[in-house]
């Protein structure tokens, strides 16, 4: 389907670069050229993005815009992408995301490059979420690395250069693990395949491998993954590099840099390696029901309120790893549901955090009393943004995270019944800081806090808009996720002895 | 008189075309000692042409030769004293363009040192004569003499700064470990000969073939092996063997240090090929450990003590250590079928490495030679602080170059460090390819160390003071890293006809 | 192993011959240093000062030329011996040999290898016509003492 017509996908990823090599071309003292040109091109993007999903056939199981060409043919590598109902919404998560980190946050200084960085980001993480090629997968998964680093370091905090190191330490080490793994898969699979290629479909459908090498195959890409994400024991990188990261980059870095990991544990990890992964199921769920609690109760005791949006990252990612790994349908369609919830909610909330410290110059809570007062239409969106955050009912926040939890019962119950706690420790530490910030009496250095302006009100109301849509009515999302998801837990069920429970047959549609 | 009737000599057949490649080197470099020791100083640029059209010239010679063999086969030259192989024709084409590209560099810096005559270019010539005897050398001897041709070359050329003492220890330093070396390696083809009757690679496989291992002086030979390895191990600056390459880098021309750490390792990896691969498949139990072991050393020293250089020369000196090992990954697992017919990707991946390396090692150190300016002295990681506000192409360029060191995708280094690793995985040395990818990690910081001081950091005084002297710039320069750059994303871009090229390099001639 | 006995057996000999006449040296030798040992030179005259530790650096040249033609004797010789018996191979092989030993040979020319001494140069002398000039005469270029020769009434001054 969609043979020969407008290459959508290349597009997606062609534009942002296109841009960026425009705004590099752009006269440097005219700093106002260069961010509508990065504006427009990122709207651009966004506008592509929003025609692919108008254009997306909900139902159908397999890939569609599938665009493919020989690259490297020596080493069977193709320039192939595709989309389907799982990587669907992150592509247009991230096509949307661009757009409105731009505008809700100024770099202050350097616009130029930081525009450059920016649109190579959202070029790298788009051409991750559409590869179906393991090559041209780790090629922009790396190279979404070298921007992230340079925002960082560059438009960054305090303590940036220290944090942009750590995060790129942590990540491409993991990426070295993926990297070798990757060719290892491939070469693997040479016999079965019967022939040396990178492309995913055809690997996940004919490779086959010995227990044990499938094993180690998807710890190598577990590895990369979990960094990335991160699962619990390697999270470490993550509080700093978005604490001391500028505003635009920790939203991006939430909103869709996290969910490579997921996406990638979802798409290569389960796709590649089912069995390995049913087999390593007890250990990622425990270790996501760890990243939930651990997260919420570390959220609970931060004094800086970007450090604290940070630590809630993890939690909310834990769902997903604990959705991801439940292995029914409910559970994984609410994963997908809640990475991009998480991205939409999440990004919002550093973009709120970052106006709070454009405006008072601190992220500590303790400095920040009664902003409420004086700013209310500031408090308001953001106790919108923080109940999606918790999960409220009738906010997006909730529908994922209660697929998630209803799929996993049926499988992994107990992993669940601890899980849920983390849904309670959540409304702790947000309505928590909420009251701490907003409520109370303010201060004379908060007396002068500055109401929402109509530039940021305008970057918020989409996120505000995107949480109640989904909140109140998330079929169309499932309608197209569900498909894809069914397939995948079918490649799992032929590969392993695992099967899916009853009820999630059913489906969730009815 | 005691004259006995002897049979008249008869020479042996000489293929003067098939030489043609080297003759045209060697003769370029006598008739431009003359004609310029004749003549009054050339103009601007007039010695780095002619050098820069010699080196072409016998490139494009070389393409032609590999032409013939690849219609006609492999074959040797000179009674076997030469092979005439794909693999000598790629070596010899890869040591012209670094000829090519640091001749461009050379002449700026000689016109700022006031050096400027034509002994460097002939010196340049004749060391890449010497390099390519070397890499195409089928008798021990005549690879020992193209070890010394390249070596007192180097020799001279580290020391030609003479007004700097930096430049003359660096000679010296080099002089007296380089010839050390030379002994081991002439000592061990000694034994070589002992043990096999012959220096003939051809006749010395032929005898390993025949003779039962009983009736074989394998500790003779052994031990020549071993010092042979200790003394290559020494040319390529493999680890533990390294110690002198931070010095000498360091203290010689950056043109210089350029042209060592390209065309002279090259050389030296052509060399080992032969000596390993080519001569020695029956004992590759044997040294494959040992290059196992070089290759494991190299890649951890390389990375992890550069990263506390504050020198950029040096920095990049502890850089090319760690290619070094990259590039043992590459022999280690084409040790793994040396001497099959279809001798894997081993020896493929390596010419790739080495090509790919050579020109974005001399982009590097071009750059610094560019930037230091005069007395070679500005090279402190400081000295970079705001360059790229000051030369922001040169910085681009600069940047390109260490992230292709980086093996950052889309450049010509990640294409490089895929095959090498692609070439480890295959057969299955994981565990060196997993390494060689975590100190590649490692060794990205240290990249991005020089990148964020170009790019991040502000200029502090010393540097101020750099951006006020004098900014000469010379096409020659500007031509030669432009090439470098080209050549460095056009083969991360399409990096099929170097693929294609290289996957030939698998036939010897014997 | 047995094949390398004799190696190991010679090896063995050679370091014990060593150590023992160092040894033997050592503990037998009278020792009585005087200024005439000590000195570089036991005879002739005794120098009275440091001898002068830089060379002027042309010495090193003419000693590398001298080099060079040692070289070239070395493979003439055999050569001129043999000529007979190595054909033609073997007169295009030194012909190559001494075309670019005659080349370097011109390089090290130009390069001033054979000026020895002080730098001079030839040097236009149309500059220096009135130093060079047949005009001159002791009398228009030595400075007398006494008063002849120069003009009246300088001596009042």
């Amino acid at each position: 389907m969609n043979e020969g017509s407008f290459p959508i996908l290349t597009a997606l990823i062609a534009t942002p670069l296109a841009g960026a090599v425009l705004v590099m071309l752009a006269n440097a003292r005219r700093p106002e050229i260069a961010k509508l040109v990065g504006l427009l091109t990122s709207v651009a993007t966004a506008a592509l993005s929003v025609w692919l999903l108008a254009s997306f056939e909900s139902g159908a199981e397999s890939y569609q815009f599938v665009s493919k060409h020989p690259w490297i043919e020596q080493w069977g590598i193709s320039w192939h992408l595709g989309v389907d109902g799982i990587s669907l919404f992150l592509v247009v998560l991230t096509a949307v995301l661009f757009p409105l980190s731009l505008l809700g946050a100024d770099p202050h200084h350097g616009h130029k490059q930081y525009l450059v960085w920016m649109l190579i980001l959202e070029a790298g993480v788009m051409g991750s979420f559409l590869s179906l090629d393991l090559f041209v997968f780790f090629l922009f998964f790396e190279v979404v690395l070298v921007p992230m680093y340079f925002l960082i370091g560059g438009w960054g905090y305090e303590d940036r250069v220290h944090a942009a190191l750590k995060f790129f330490l942590y990540t491409a080490g993991g990426s070295a693990f993926m990297f070798v793994g990757i060719i290892a898969t491939v070469y693997l699979a040479r016999d079965s395949v019967g022939e040396i290629t990178f492309d995913l479909v055809r690997l996940s459908e004919d490779a086959d491998f010995a227990t044990s090498t499938g094993r180690w195959l998807f710890f190598a890409f577990a590895v990369a993954f979990a960094v990335k994400v991160p699962i619990f024991p390697l999270h470490t990188w993550l509080p700093d590099a978005h604490t001391q990261a500028p505003t635009a980059g920790s939203v991006v870095l939430a909103g869709v840099m996290l969910k490579l990991g997921t996406y990638g544990l979802l798409r290569f990890g389960l796709g590649l390696f089912p069995e390995a992964a049913y087999w390593a199921r007890p250990l990622l769920l425990t270790l996501g029901v760890v990243g939930i609690i651990y997260g919420a109760m570390v959220a609970t005791m931060q004094k800086d309120l970007k450090r604290l949006v940070a630590y809630s990252s993890i939690a909310h990612l834990g769902f997903i790893i604990l959705g991801t790994f439940a292995f029914t349908s409910q559970s994984m369609s609410g994963s997908v549901l809640q990475m991009i919830n998480h991205g939409v909610s999440t990004g919002a909330l550093f973009l709120l955090v970052g106006w709070i410290y454009e405006r008072r110059k601190t992220r500590l809570i303790a400095e920040l009393r009664g902003i409420q007062q004086v700013a209310p239409i500031f408090a308001a969106g953001f106790m919108v943004v923080m109940l999606s955050s918790i999960g409220v009912p009738g906010l997006n926040g909730f529908v994922g995270e209660y697929l998630v939890l209803i799929g996993s019962f049926l499988t992994a119950r107990w992993w669940t019944v601890v899980a849920a706690a983390g849904v309670i420790l959540a409304a702790v530490y947000l309505l928590w800081a909420y009251q701490r910030v907003f409520h109370g009496e303010p201060d004379d250095a908060n007396r002068t806090f500055k109401e929402l302006t109509l530039r940021e009100g305008m970057v918020l109301l989409p996120f505000i808009g995107l949480i109640v849509f989904c909140g109140v009515y998330p079929k169309p999302m499932l309608d197209r996720i569900e498909p894809s998801i069914a397939e995948l837990i079918e490649h799992v069920e032929e590969n392993t002895d695992f099967v899916s429970p009853e009820p999630a047959r059913a489906g969730i549609d009815e | 008189m005691i004259a006995q009737p002897v049979s008249t000599f008869t020479g042996p057949e000489i293929d003067w075309y098939a030489l043609s490649p080297l003759l045209v080197l060697v003769a370029a470099a006598v008739a431009l000692l003359v004609a310029g020791a004749l003549t009054p100083p050339w103009p601007k640029g007039g010695y780095a042409i002619v050098t820069v059209g010699a080196a072409t010239a016998s490139a494009v010679l070389a393409i032609i030769q590999w032409q013939n063999i690849s219609d006609d086969g492999p074959s040797t030259l000179v009674a076997g004293a030469v092979s005439f192989d794909l693999s000598a024709m790629f070596f010899t084409i890869t040591i012209c363009v670094a000829v090519a590209l640091v001749a461009l560099l050379t002449d700026d810096f000689l016109r700022r040192q006031a050096l400027d005559g034509p002994e460097f270019y002939a010196l340049y010539l004749v060391a890449a004569a010497g390099g390519i005897v070397m890499a195409s050398a089928n008798d021990l001897i005549v690879l020992f003499l193209g070890v010394e041709t390249l070596s007192l070359a180097l020799y001279v050329l580290a020391a030609a700064d003479r007004r700097r003492s930096k430049s003359q220890e660096s000679g010296l330093k080099y002089f007296v470990l380089g010839s050390f070396s030379s002994a081991f390696l002439l000592y061990g083809i000694a034994l070589v000969y002992g043990a096999t009757g012959s220096t003939n690679i051809t006749r010395v496989v032929v005898y390993l073939q025949e003779s039962v291992p009983l009736e074989r002086f394998d500790a003779l030979l052994l031990t020549g092996v071993a010092l042979m390895m200790v003394g290559l191990a020494f040319k390529i600056a493999a680890a533990p063997f390294h110690v002198w390459t931070p010095d000498v880098y360091e203290g010689a021309p950056s043109p210089v240090s350029a042209f060592m750490a390209s065309a002279g390792k090259v050389a030296a990896f052509g060399a080992l090929v032969r000596v390993l691969i080519v001569a020695l498949p029956f004992y590759r139990e044997d040294w494959q450990p040992v290059v196992w072991v070089l290759a494991l050393v190299s890649l951890v020293v390389g990375s992890v003590l550069a990263v506390v250089q504050t020198n950029v020369k040096r920095l990049l000196a502890y850089s090319s250590i760690n290619h070094v090992g990259f590039v043992l990954v590459g022999i280690e697992s084409a040790a793994h079928r040396a001497g099959a017919v279809d001798s894997g990707p081993g020896v493929p991946s390596v010419g790739v490495y080495l090509l790919a390396y050579t020109v974005m090692v001399i982009g590097s150190f071009g750059v610094v030679a560019i930037a230091s300016r005069s007395g070679d002295d500005a090279t402190s990681l400081d000295s970079f602080r705001g360059f790229a506000t000051r030369r922001p192409v040169l910085a681009v360029a600069f940047t390109v170059f260490l992230l292709a060191q980086a093996g950052v995708p889309f450049t010509s280094g990640f294409i490089a460090k895929f095959g090498v690793v692609q070439a480890a995985v295959e057969e299955r040395s994981y565990a060196i390819a997993l390494i060689a990818m975590l100190t590649s990690v490692v060794a990205a910081f240290l990249y991005l160390r020089i990148i964020v001081t170009m790019w991040m950091s502000e200029p502090d005084d010393a540097s101020v003071e750099l951006a006020g002297a004098g900014t000469s710039n010379s096409w020659t320069g500007t031509l030669s890293i432009g090439l470098a750059a080209g050549f460095t994303v056009a083969v991360g871009i399409v990096p099929g006809w170097l693929l294609d090229a290289a996957d030939d390099l698998t036939q010897f001639a014997r | 192993m047995g094949q390398y006995l004799p190696i190991i057996v010679l090896a063995v000999l050679a370091a014990l011959f060593g150590v023992m006449t160092l040894a033997a040296s050592h503990l037998l030798a009278p020792r009585r240093p005087s200024d005439a040992k000590e000195a570089p030179y036991e005879c002739g005259i005794v120098p009275s000062r440091e001898p002068p530790e830089r060379f002027p650096v042309n010495f090193y040249i003419v000693a590398m030329l001298f080099i060079m033609f040692d070289i070239e004797i070395i493979f003439l010789y055999p050569y001129a011996i043999g000529r007979e018996n190595l054909g033609v191979y073997g007169f295009v092989a030194i012909m190559i040999f001494s075309v670019l030993f005659f080349l370097t040979f011109v390089y090290e020319v130009a390069r001033g290898g054979l000026d020895w001494g002080p730098v001079h140069r030839s040097r236009d002398l149309s500059a220096d016509a009135d130093i060079v000039s047949p005009e001159r005469t002791s009398a228009s270029t030595v400075r007398h003492v006494g008063l002849d020769g120069r003009p009246a009434g300088e001596e009042a001054a």
